[in-house]
């Protein structure tokens, strides 16, 4: 059996019968990750050692009878903003290219528990973005490049994450969202992501970015992988306060014949490139063969502006030693070297007030869905933009209902391919539950996947 | 300086920053962190014109420590 491009799913069968050896597994991913990986720029360091180790212990004890899980003895890739113990954990950024940590993030230590290999630490966005990088090139490892085309960006702030599963270099993959980037690798490298609901994952040993907006999530080849990686790596942790005590089993059952109830906003894709608003229109077509599609609308409120303030606040103190010292200066975007001081201008009551009206857009937001299983909209407004292009105006920041209000309610969404471009460039459909409703958003990308073919195009 | 309240207001934000970090920026930069400061302002402009009632509490946690708890 050929391992690369198979799901999750189907190599936990495989290993569990024993048809594949953990230890071929990781020495295939390996080899694919060091030979593959900087066609991507996907890769930061390599953890053979670390790799060779826990499929050994993997294929032990299978052989003896000790199967773990879905996850035991499958290789997976880590953005390389997760502590793991003795191997550099570099953030993206130049200045902190020898940075290591003497302890593993809680999801490390979870995936190790559920018996997955970790190969690598992935590429990603200096900083996760979080000094305001407006173009690809944006990380010492160089531009994230999509599977899809070698002159276009694989996304971010999770570049490695989605590049190296759209690529066959990862089964699945770990990323984190602030605001955009899981979904956006995910859009990019035509893969599925999922943003849990914030507090779902602990983020103990995650690079903060911004401590009310930070989820980690997984990216994979289906819904169906996410949800199994989430199911590994859900649950509270007395080193996270943020980390619910709201126990996750993922529920994998058959879709079939289930109806859903989709709602959407009414001009969620007016903004959007061509070929997106194509995809979106044929997707709720689709949808409606499995569900109900109904026009739904938010009340007006500044989403964007709330959701910005309190992310740009949030970073300016979570990286003041960087900014306050200059560091910036030695990071790789130019735009990173300035843009942040000007978040000094923020006043402390503009903070404040965003805190309050986020309670605001969280009753709204729920008012919203509660009638549906899940708002829909693109994934992204637009296909993986050129490599050396400005993809945002950091003066006139672009409108981004879905991404704004999601982040800053915390609540869970998934994307999943659901087309192509002219220029073969995949497209991307998210559904956005309410909080705590991974299984009903997972259930629906299921469904979706179910009925559609998006999902098994490779590069 | 300019009449308009709002640019008043970014122009004062600004002094504060360049005071604070404008020898190490080019001008061009410093360009660039003036138009970010302006709209940060608007962006704040946004906040405030939404009305919010006395009641309407912060999203944030706090819960007093106690180390034996």
């Amino acid at each position: 059996m050929n391992p690369v491009f198979r799901p999750v799913r189907e190599l936990a069968e495989a290993v569990r019968a024993q048809r594949v050896s953990p230890v071929e597994l990781a020495e295939t991913f390996l080899d694919r990750l060091e030979r593959l990986g900087p066609r991507y720029n996907a890769v930061v360091t390599l953890t053979r050692e670390r790799a060779l180790v826990q499929a050994r212990r993997a294929e032990g004890e299978i052989a003896a009878g000790r199967w773990r899980g879905p996850l035991h003895g499958i290789p997976y890739g880590a953005k390389d903003l997760l502590a793991t113990a003795g191997i550099p954990t570099t953030w993206g950024a130049a200045p902190l290219r020898n940075q290591t940590f003497d302890f593993d993030a809680t999801v490390i230590r979870r995936l190790e528990e559920a018996g997955a290999v970790l190969v690598a630490k992935l590429a990603m966005v200096e900083l996760a973005g979080g000094m305001g990088y407006r173009q690809p090139n944006a990380s010492f490892t160089g531009p994230g490049i999509s599977p899809w085309s070698a002159e276009a960006w694989s996304g971010g702030s999770s570049s490695g994450s989605g590049s190296a599963v759209g690529a066959g270099l990862v089964p699945f993959a770990i990323g984190s969202e602030t605001w955009g980037s899981i979904l956006s690798p995910a859009a990019y490298c035509g893969i599925s992501g999922l943003r849990p609901t914030y507090g779902r994952v602990s983020r103990h040993g995650a690079m903060a970015l911004c401590w009310t907006l930070d989820k980690l999530g997984p990216l994979a080849l289906t819904a169906d992988d996410c949800g199994l990686v989430l199911g590994a790596i859900a649950g509270a942790d007395a080193r996270d306060p943020s980390a619910v005590d709201r126990p996750f089993a993922y529920e994998a059952g058959d879709t079939t014949g289930r109806r859903f109830r989709f709602g959407v906003l009414g001009d969620v894709a007016e903004n959007a490139e061509p070929a997106v608003q194509a995809s979106f229109a044929r997707s709720l077509e689709m949808l409606r063969k499995i569900g109900t599609v109904q026009e739904v609308t938010l009340a007006d409120l500044p989403y964007e502006a709330i959701t910005r303030t309190i992310l740009f606040a949030e970073a300016a103190s979570a990286f003041e030693d960087l900014i306050e010292s200059g560091s910036i200066a030695g990071l790789t975007a130019p735009e990173d070297h300035h843009t942040p001081y000007a978040r000094d201008a923020i006043l402390a009551k503009d903070y404040i007030k965003a805190l309050r009206l986020r309670a605001l857009v969280m009753r709204e937001a729920d008012r919203a869905l509660a009638p549906f299983d899940a708002l829909v909209a693109p994934g992204r407004p637009a296909t993986a933009p050129p490599l050396g292009q400005e993809f945002r105006d950091p003066h006139r920041p672009a409108r981004d209902p879905m991404g704004a209000v999601g982040n800053v309610a915390g609540l869970p969404a998934i994307a999943v391919p659901n087309g192509f471009s002219e220029r073969g460039l995949p497209t991307s459909l998210q559904f956005m539950g309410r909080a705590w409703e991974e299984n009903t958003i997972l259930a629906a990308a299921r469904a979706w996947q179910s009925i559609t073919d998006h999902h098994l195009k490779r590069p | 300086m300019s009449e308009d309240p709002r640019s008043q207001e970014a122009d004062a934000l600004f002094a504060l920053v360049r005071s604070r970090y404008g020898t190490r920026l080019t001008a061009e930069q410093l360009e660039s962190v003036r138009r970010g400061v302006a709209a940060l302002v608007e962006q704040a402009a946004a906040l405030r014109a939404v009305r919010l009632s006395n009641a309407d509490e912060p999203v944030q946690r706090f819960t007093p420590y106690r180390s034996d708890e």
